[in-house]
């Protein structure tokens, strides 16, 4: 932006060059005398400044509508994509209030005192999903102001960490999970960041692929050095994601049609996105519908100064 | 017989003292209900209770008015706040201003009914509260908490602003048994699966830096399959 103004200097430079090269050079300095009579001159004079201020402006009318354009557009993005929130968020708390209404009244009208036990509990569980929902939205709005602790963060062993954890899953028991990471010519850079919410990301990722596989699927966890970035990879054999819906999985409560009826808050990768975007790093995604999907998280590599 | 103690609760919805009420009255406790700050004001006098629940927020006077000028007139009544605001500031500044312990809604009744009766059995009537000491001690330990920095045998120790934050939720809640879940909503406000590990990794750490072996703990004890346990004396110091 800054470098424009530079531009307002050149006229300037090459004047100077030639001055100069009329003082030292060889060649003569000849005198011109321009004749003008005052009224001319007044006329020149007074439509110059008239033109200057025409074009100024006309610049600064059409910097100004290109600037409420973007604004209006921005607004409008973000008035729908609120709506669109609202309407996710009301579709979420639909379902499990549903159920819990109508777990009351079969409380209430229950012929057995077993029957009434599996009301009871089926009221509870539905309590404890609107209860994680809520936990994962305050967790989404912390995120954008928590003041995140950085430290050097040793990315092979927070992927070891989270693959322990993910192995422990009963779905874990029949897929096939694989893990690598480089240890040629040099091991995998540190990331400066927050080893608990590198952690939260790595294991929704993780879950995400458990969730979306079936048993004797492989999944990945994968990480490599490119260049300023670690990329952290999980990439499974699961169903895939349609085209359509490939660039709205990031949002707040969405759910593809291959999501509908698994458990979730529709928040994971949205935390995912955030955790990235809070450590100057980047979520991307590759899928094909019925081959598999692959998630990555890029991370700037420590400076050598934060390790 | 011992009289059941008295407990003030402290909400403007309905909804929650009418569920909360009858709960707390069947754990064991008498229980008053007021609807905001200034009604919780004009009850503590007659009611004269033995801790107080009270919500942040309320309308008219918030939690936190309610719990400045209790403190301010002297008053060290124990008081657990509801807390919304998942903050973690905010919750560092309702312990500095005296509250006892503090709960994120939604919470478990029953695990409300723990922490009421473990700040009870922590009180010592009529006097300041731990969690509202600028510094605890604990033998050679020394937390000085608006500094954020822990002295070990006056030689400060490193450590990270989340083994601060840890050590001193333990060291103002000493010789009670913690789980792994509330370490995680008390200090990282947040909760996830794998994350009873990350307090696992915090707890190596401050054991690391604190030289406290977990065979024969001085500070912090493992209490296996449950949690942790602050096993020194911890008192206030000037």
């Amino acid at each position: 932006m800054k470098w424009r103004w530079l531009t307002a200097l050149v006229p300037a430079a090459l004047v100077l060059l030639a001055v100069l090269l009329l003082r030292l050079g060889s060649e003569s300095n000849p005198i011109l005398v321009i004749r003008v009579d005052l009224a001319t001159a007044a006329l020149i004079v007074g439509l110059g400044a008239s033109a200057l201020i025409a074009v100024t402006l006309a610049v600064w009318e059409w910097v100004e509508r290109v600037r409420r354009r973007t604004i209006r557009r921005v607004q409008a993005q973000a008035a729908e994509d609120r709506i669109r929130f609202l309407r996710r968020l009301d579709h979420e708390l639909k379902n499990p209030l549903t159920a819990i209404r109508a777990g009351l009244a079969n409380v209430v009208e229950a012929p057995s005192e077993d029957m009434r036990q599996k009301a009871l509990v089926s009221v509870e569980d539905q309590a404890l999903r609107l209860s994680r929902l809520v936990a994962d939205l305050r967790k989404l709005a912390e995120l954008g102001r928590y003041t995140i602790e950085r430290s050097s963060v040793d990315v092979a062993l927070l992927l070891r960490e989270a693959l322990v954890i993910a192995q422990e899953r009963p779905e874990a028991q029949d897929r096939r999970i694989t893990f690598s990471i480089p240890q040629a010519p040099w091991p995998l850079p540190a990331v400066y960041g927050d080893w608990d919410l590198l952690s939260l990301a790595i294991h929704n990722l993780l879950d995400n692929a458990l969730k979306f596989t079936r048993p004797g699927d492989t999944i990945e966890l994968r990480a490599f050095e490119d260049g300023s970035t670690v990329i952290i990879e999980v990439a499974d054999t699961g169903a895939g994601i349609p085209d359509a819906e490939m660039p709205h999985v990031w949002e707040e409560l969405y759910r593809g049609k291959g999501a509908r009826g698994v458990a979730g808050s529709g928040l994971g990768l949205s935390l995912v996105r955030a955790v990235a975007e809070r450590h100057g790093g980047q979520v991307m995604l590759r899928s094909r519908l019925g081959e598999g999907t692959v998630f990555s998280l890029r991370l700037p590599v420590a400076r050598v100064t934060e390790r | 017989m011992k009289t059941k103690p008295r407990v003030l609760l402290v909400d403007d919805e309905a909804a929650i003292t009418s569920n909360l009420a009858p709960f707390l009255e069947r754990s064991g406790f008498t229980v008053a209900v007021a609807s905001d700050g200034e009604e919780a004001l004009g009850q503590i006098g007659g009611f004269s209770p033995d801790l107080i629940v009270m919500d942040v927020l309320m309308p008219r006077m918030d939690g936190r008015e309610v719990l400045r000028r209790l403190r301010k007139a002297d008053n060290w009544t124990p008081v657990i706040l509801l807390t919304q605001v998942g903050e973690s500031t905010e919750r560092a500044m309702a312990l500095e201003e005296g509250a006892d312990d503090y709960l994120n809604k939604p919470f478990d009744p029953h695990e409300l009914v723990a922490r009421v009766r473990a700040v009870m059995r922590r009180a010592r009537p009529g006097k300041r509260p731990l969690s509202s000491a600028q510094r605890l001690a604990c033998g050679d330990l020394v937390l000085d908490r608006s500094s954020r920095r822990a002295l070990l045998q006056a030689r400060e120790v490193a450590l990270t602003p989340k083994a601060v934050a840890l050590l001193e939720y333990l060291m103002t809640h000493p010789d009670e048994l913690i789980t792994r879940e509330r370490l995680l909503d008390a200090v990282w406000g947040w909760d996830y699966p794998a994350g009873t590990r990350a307090v696992d990794t915090r707890i190596a750490e401050l054991r690391r830096a604190l030289g406290d072996d977990p065979n024969r703990p001085r500070y912090i004890e493992t209490v296996p399959g449950q949690g942790y346990r602050f096993v020194g004396a911890v008192e206030a110091v000037t």
